[in-house]
């Protein structure tokens, strides 16, 4: 019968851990920044259109 | 809908480590290493469910040349590479303690380093083309050829005489496993699936965004 070699199933499960923790976390930040990026891009175009009765210099 | 299939993926993985670590025995042979295979066997399920789908999504995109299909090849390409470098990592660690050794010039793992190396391509092709259609076109092109390798990594252990051990589960006919083994196996592939899906949507939103963003 085989020594138990723990050290290799925990080195397994947190190589496992850590890949998918962080490829998960790339995907919310990216999709996070994409969102903002698209909101500011819309929030942006409607300060450039003069509203009514907005002062103008 | 997406906080759902979060929700249900991040239950699963539980159940599957709850079956891997608590409810399956210590496998008489090869001790607790063993439960590595809860991982390595999920994974490698996923990588071949991804690759497959980037062959249906590529084909769609050659004759609707609809977005849709392509983002869904990258995404799932792209997840697949992920879940196939994790086989092959998991396997290495595993085959340590079990085989004396981190890596061999097997079929099975050659095989498998080549599917691996041919979805990077992919991926970095894709990278490459600046103009999105004609990127897509060529990847949908590659995403095709590339899938003739996944039945190359799978019947590789019985074309070639190969350390790696035949299929336990992913084959025809009757197993030879305990039930309590397979019922953990299937548990962790039902996750690995679930997981799947939820990378791939979110990945496929991500893709959505950035060709909005530079239209």
């Amino acid at each position: 019968m085989m020594p138990d070699n723990w050290g290799f199933v925990f080195a397994a499960y947190g190589l496992a851990l850590v890949v998918l923790v962080l490829y998960w976390r790339f995907l919310v930040r990216r999709e996070r920044e994409l969102t903002e990026g698209r909101q500011i891009a819309a929030h942006g175009t409607g300060l450039s259109t003069p509203r009514a009765g907005h002062p103008t210099a | 809908m997406r906080s759902l299939l979060g929700g249900l993926t991040l239950v699963g993985l539980a159940a599957g480590l709850v079956m891997g670590f608590g409810i399956a025995p210590r496998e008489a042979t090869q001790g607790n290493v063993q439960r590595i295979m809860y991982l390595h066997v999920p994974s490698v399920w996923v990588a071949y469910l991804a690759f497959a789908v980037v062959l249906v999504a590529s084909i769609a995109y050659l004759v609707r040349r609809a977005e849709t299909a392509d983002r869904l090849a990258h995404a799932s390409a792209e997840v697949g590479v992920l879940f196939t470098g994790l086989t092959i990592a998991t396997g290495s660690i595993w085959g340590k303690p079990t085989w004396g050794t981190w890596w061999t010039w097997d079929a099975r793992l050659t095989t498998v380093s080549i599917l691996f190396v041919m979805y990077l391509g992919y991926l970095l092709l894709r990278g490459m083309i600046e103009d999105r259609e004609r990127g897509a076109r060529f990847a949908a092109v590659l995403g095709i050829v590339a899938a003739f390798n996944i039945p190359l990594v799978h019947f590789s252990v019985y074309w070639w005489r190969t350390l790696h051990q035949p299929p336990s589960l992913m084959k025809p006919g009757p197993g030879t496993m305990p039930a309590i083994i397979v019922t953990s196996l299937l548990v962790n592939f039902a996750a690995f699936t679930l997981l799947y899906i939820y990378f791939v949507t979110r990945r496929a939103r991500v893709l959505r965004l950035e060709a909005e963003a530079e239209a």
